[in-house]
């Protein structure tokens, strides 16, 4: 008996096992516990579907698996979303491998112009929201028949957009296909740059033909980044919720998240939560491939070597007309947009692209009064467009604190103790998060924080759920990086301390985190940038009292605002910007370095 | 079977900073060749340069009497039809195919039929010992499996001439003792040309049949390993070769009849030039000693042990005549105590005399200790 008390006083005298102890409590209760409570709640009656189920609140009922499943409304509310989320996923990884792996191609290969001018700017669209492109497609390509006035195209040659081109199933695909390129430039691309040129070297000697090498040298090296790119793009474009919001909802054209948004905020939330169970499980039918992908036996850690001369593919006559092309799309992608933003927001009438009808008063005119032109202030002289920035700051600000700490620790203790149970355990554990699509999370932190019942508050409306969510969310970003930073720095340099006698928390504040400096700050950078451009993680869970600004433009784009939306997308592009310019400069951590995670 | 001729060779890279300048030298047909030299000299420059793989600034390079390249006639025949096989320092590897399929693919290139295609293979995994290995991976393999792998890829379609960047050095130490014998015997086994880019001396004399030693860009002796070992060309060559090196001691010339008195400030001797050579009355020089010709003995000079360091068959000294330190080395297993005094003097014809100005070797001579 002694002999276990005193095992069980050493196991607690080590800081870092005190801590995954924490972790394993803490994540239980909210990571581990809503899984439970939403498979509950898509067995009971939610109070606002009193009206179609004719039961008391709380009590058990089969009525939103038979409907979703069984009843004749499966094919609009479960089938057609489910095929478009996946149909359109899966193109969308058509078009950002074939953008960016050209772009990679191109660039770390090829002659083209421009290089480092042109791979600045390709970043771009990751860096932005992810409704950026689908807000600019709309403000270019919209037509009256739909929104009721035409888009800058219009105005520019006369035509008349048509509808599928403008809105639905299409623009989707290619605007999530350019959003997430990046992604596959910069993981295509990172193997090609690193790829050691002997491995081609080796073949031009064995006298392989130059297409014959391309086929089977070049592609089956980068395969694995291309693989890695379809998991990404593929989940990270199922997760997605601003997008066929702004493009598919104008024609009535539902994907999984969009579908689970209007059952939540419906009058069946019951489907919502079902929905989410459904997404849940395909995210992780998708990370299971993907490990079974990289488990493979082909290993291609040997691949990199020191590649001093990667042989230049000269493009000759085409290098000139390629350049300008490709200088064309990386335009589209990343200034025109910003450019959209700005001209929208500043037309007095919508539509009509006059010199005339400039106007600055969405930015700082009064309100007009209800039934005009103008029925609120413009957004600089907007109480609530203030209020809203300072929610998103705060908020971004909390969450980042809570995961890059969090995520220092977890890493902390994760290393300390690697190759046990407990570690892997709350390794796992932080991990999970990263599972669930942003949209399905918060419908489940919805089913459990909006009623008090037992130990869990009602935080429904409040602060906190946003902070606690983003928190959660976020974590599995900053515990990863937390992770990899303790695996580099060995224990010796800890245990120099203990031989020493220093104290832990001198250990760290004194040792630890002076040397990992760096990556403690990119812990906190990434989390910040996330949650001050998130909008599917939050928009379940704001009410109007606790409006963020991406909320808020949701919001004005919903009442057809269209002015507004422009100006407030501009503003949070500016202070996204801004915050990853000004961190990139102070700690030389950047965003696009944290891709992948 | 090719001779291969560099001609004026020349490499410039960006502005200024001459990787090659202006190299000639012949690789015989069947010769073992290494190129050698510390890092950044250019040797593996020169080697990617024989093989088509890096373009000269200047210069031609023949392979027999085919010009494969040239600047001024515009000559630049590309690596797959210069019939040659490269292994590369990191194997190269394609690590999405199997040993089988790393080894099929340049024949198929070229060809082969299928059942010649397999019987090749089979027989070059047999030479190298990789049967078993022919349906993994390259990263289910140990290094100096992959390296076998490598070897057989390169040797699978018989080239003529094997270039080799520095292919042991990724090895550990008994694995490179192994694999350079079966180098060795490769190579009388093909008969082909093979020139091999190393850093390591103990390589470069251990394998090849002629040895160039380079320096930043430039050939300081190019001739049979145990020449240049025994007969360095300036201070360089004779300070790269050899572990323990050379000792080397400064002293004051004064020539007396075909004699030269050399005074080194603690010592002076009598060098008596192997063959007659003509230098000026007085003069400043280096005397190069290599340590197994420091004999330590019952007489002689006078030195103090500073190290002893025995390996069992022979034992490493360090030996201090005042501030002039001597490494030399004692046959047989037997230790010396730190601190003690022991006799050293000098025997045989093999010490080396350089101009201490030009640092070029003037001769090859006799030591005989006179104070």
């Amino acid at each position: 008996m002694k002999k276990r008390w005193n095992r069980i006083k050493t196991f607690f005298s080590k800081p870092y096992n005190v801590l995954l102890v924490l972790f394993i409590v803490v994540l239980g209760f909210l990571v581990v516990l809503p899984l439970f409570s939403i498979v509950r709640d898509t067995f009971i009656v939610h109070s606002s579907e009193k009206s179609r189920i004719h039961q008391a609140v709380g009590t058990f009922t089969t009525y939103h698996w038979n409907r979703l499943f069984l009843s004749e409304f499966r094919k609009s509310l479960l089938i057609d979303p489910l095929r478009n989320s996946l149909l359109t996923s899966a193109w969308a990884c058509v078009v950002s491998i074939f953008v960016g792996g050209s772009f990679a191609w191109l660039v770390s290969r090829s002659d083209m112009r421009w290089k480092k001018f042109l791979t600045k700017l390709f970043i771009f669209p990751y860096i932005m929201p992810s409704w950026t492109l689908a807000l600019a497609w709309k403000n270019f390509f919209k037509n009256v028949e739909i929104t009721g006035s035409n888009g800058i195209f219009h105005s520019l040659t006369g035509l008349t957009v048509p509808t599928w081109f403008a809105y639905g199933e299409f623009p989707i695909i290619v605007v999530t296909g350019l959003h997430y390129a990046p992604f596959a430039y910069i993981l295509i691309g990172g193997i090609l740059h690193n790829m050691d040129a002997n491995l081609e070297e080796a073949a031009v000697i064995l006298k392989t033909k130059r297409l014959r090498m391309f086929w089977r040298i070049t592609i089956p090296i980068v395969m694995p980044a291309v693989l890695s790119t379809i998991i990404l793009v593929f989940s990270g474009a199922m997760a997605s919720f601003a997008t066929p919001q702004f493009l598919g909802l104008p024609v009535r054209y539902y994907v999984l998240t969009t579908e689970l948004y209007a059952s939540i905020n419906g009058t069946n939330p019951g489907v919502g939560y079902i929905l989410a169970m459904i997404m849940i499980v395909i995210s992780v039918i998708i990370m299971f491939v993907n490990q079974r992908l990289i488990g493979s036996r082909k290993s291609y850690a040997t691949v990199t070597g020191k590649s001093a001369n990667i042989s230049i593919f000269h493009l000759g006559i085409w290098r000139t007309p390629i350049s300008i092309l490709v200088f064309f799309v990386v335009m589209c992608m990343s200034v025109i947009p910003l450019v959209t933003f700005a001209l929208e927001s500043l037309l007095a009438y919508t539509g009509v692209y006059d010199f005339n009808n400039l106007t600055l008063s969405f930015w700082i005119g009064r309100a007009q009064g209800h039934d005009t032109w103008q029925s609120e202030p413009g957004i600089l002289r907007n109480r609530e467009v203030y209020r809203t920035l300072w929610n998103s700051l705060k908020l971004s600000f909390v969450c980042s604190l809570g995961a890059g700490t969090l995520g220092f620790l977890a890493g902390y203790s994760i290393v300390r103790r690697r190759g046990s149970f407990i570690s892997r355990l709350v390794e796992d554990l932080t991990f999970i998060p990263y599972l669930i699509p942003s949209m399905a999370l918060s419908a489940i932190y919805l089913s459990m924080f909006s009623s008090k019942h037992g130990i869990i508050p009602s935080l429904y409306g409040s602060f906190a759920i946003l902070a606690l969510i983003g928190t959660v969310k976020y974590l599995p970003m900053a515990s990863r990086s937390g992770v990899n930073s303790m695996l580099q720095l060995s224990p010796e340099i800890e245990e120099a301390g203990i031989v020493m006698g220093v104290p832990w928390v001198k250990r760290m504040t004194r040792i630890i985190i002076p040397i990992e400096k760096t990556t403690i700050v990119s812990g906190y950078l990434l989390p910040f940038i996330s949650a001050m451009r998130e909008l599917s993680l939050f928009v379940i869970l704001v009410t109007a009292n606790n409006r963020i600004l991406t909320t808020l433009l949701l919001f004005y784009d919903e009442k057809g605002y269209t002015q507004f939306s422009n100006a407030v997308n501009l503003l949070i592009i500016i202070v996204v910007l801004l915050i990853n310019f000004t961190v990139e400069k102070l700690t030389g951590a950047s965003i696009e370095k944290g891709v992948g995670g | 079977m090719p001779t291969i001729k560099l001609v004026n060779v020349t490499k410039q890279f960006g502005k200024g900073s001459l990787a090659v300048d202006k190299l000639n030298m012949e690789i015989k047909n069947g010769e073992f060749v290494s190129l050698l030299g510390p890092s950044g000299c250019g040797k593996t420059t020169t080697l990617r340069m024989i093989a088509g793989l890096e373009t000269p600034t200047e210069g031609e390079i023949y392979f027999d009497d085919v010009c494969v390249f040239s600047d001024e006639k515009g000559i630049n025949l590309s690596p797959d039809k210069r019939n040659i096989g490269f292994l590369f320092q990191n194997y190269a590897l394609w690590p999405h195919m199997t040993v089988r399929k790393n080894i099929s693919f340049g024949l198929e290139n070229m060809k082969w039929p299928k059942d010649q295609i397999e019987a090749r293979v089979d027989e070059i995994c047999k030479t190298m010992r990789i049967e078993e290995y022919k349906d993994r991976y390259p990263a289910e393999l140990s290094g100096g499996q992959q390296q076998r792998v490598a070897i057989a890829r390169t040797l699978a379609p018989n080239p003529k001439v094997l270039l080799m960047d520095e292919p042991l050095s990724n090895l550990d130490a008994k694995l490179r003792n192994d694999m350079r014998a079966e180098l060795k015997r490769l190579h009388l086994n093909t008969g082909s040309t093979f020139v091999y880019v190393t850093h390591d001396q103990s390589e470069a004399m251990t394998l090849s049949t002629k040895v160039a030693l380079i320096k930043l860009g430039i050939l300081q002796q190019y001739c049979p390993p145990l020449q240049l070992y025994g007969e360095p060309n300036n201070i360089f060559c004779a300070d790269f070769m050899g572990n323990p090196s050379m000792n080397f001691v400064e002293c004051h010339g004064k020539k007396e009849g075909d004699k030269i008195i050399l005074n080194t400030k603690r010592f002076i001797c009598e060098f008596t030039p192997n063959e007659p050579i003509d230098v000026p009355e007085e003069n400043e020089y280096v005397l190069g000693i290599r340590p197994e010709f420091v004999n330590v003995s019952n007489d002689g000079l006078t030195a103090t042990v500073i190290s002893s360091l025995p390996s069992g068959m022979e034992t490493t000294l360090s030996v201090a005549i005042d501030d002039i330190v001597l490494s030399a080395v004692a046959f047989g297993s037997i230790d010396f105590a730190m601190d003690s005094e022991v006799k050293i003097n000098f025997s045989g014809n093999r010490y080396v005399l350089f101009d201490k100005a030009s640092t070029n070797k003037l001769t090859l001579g006799s030591l005989k200790v006179i104070q």
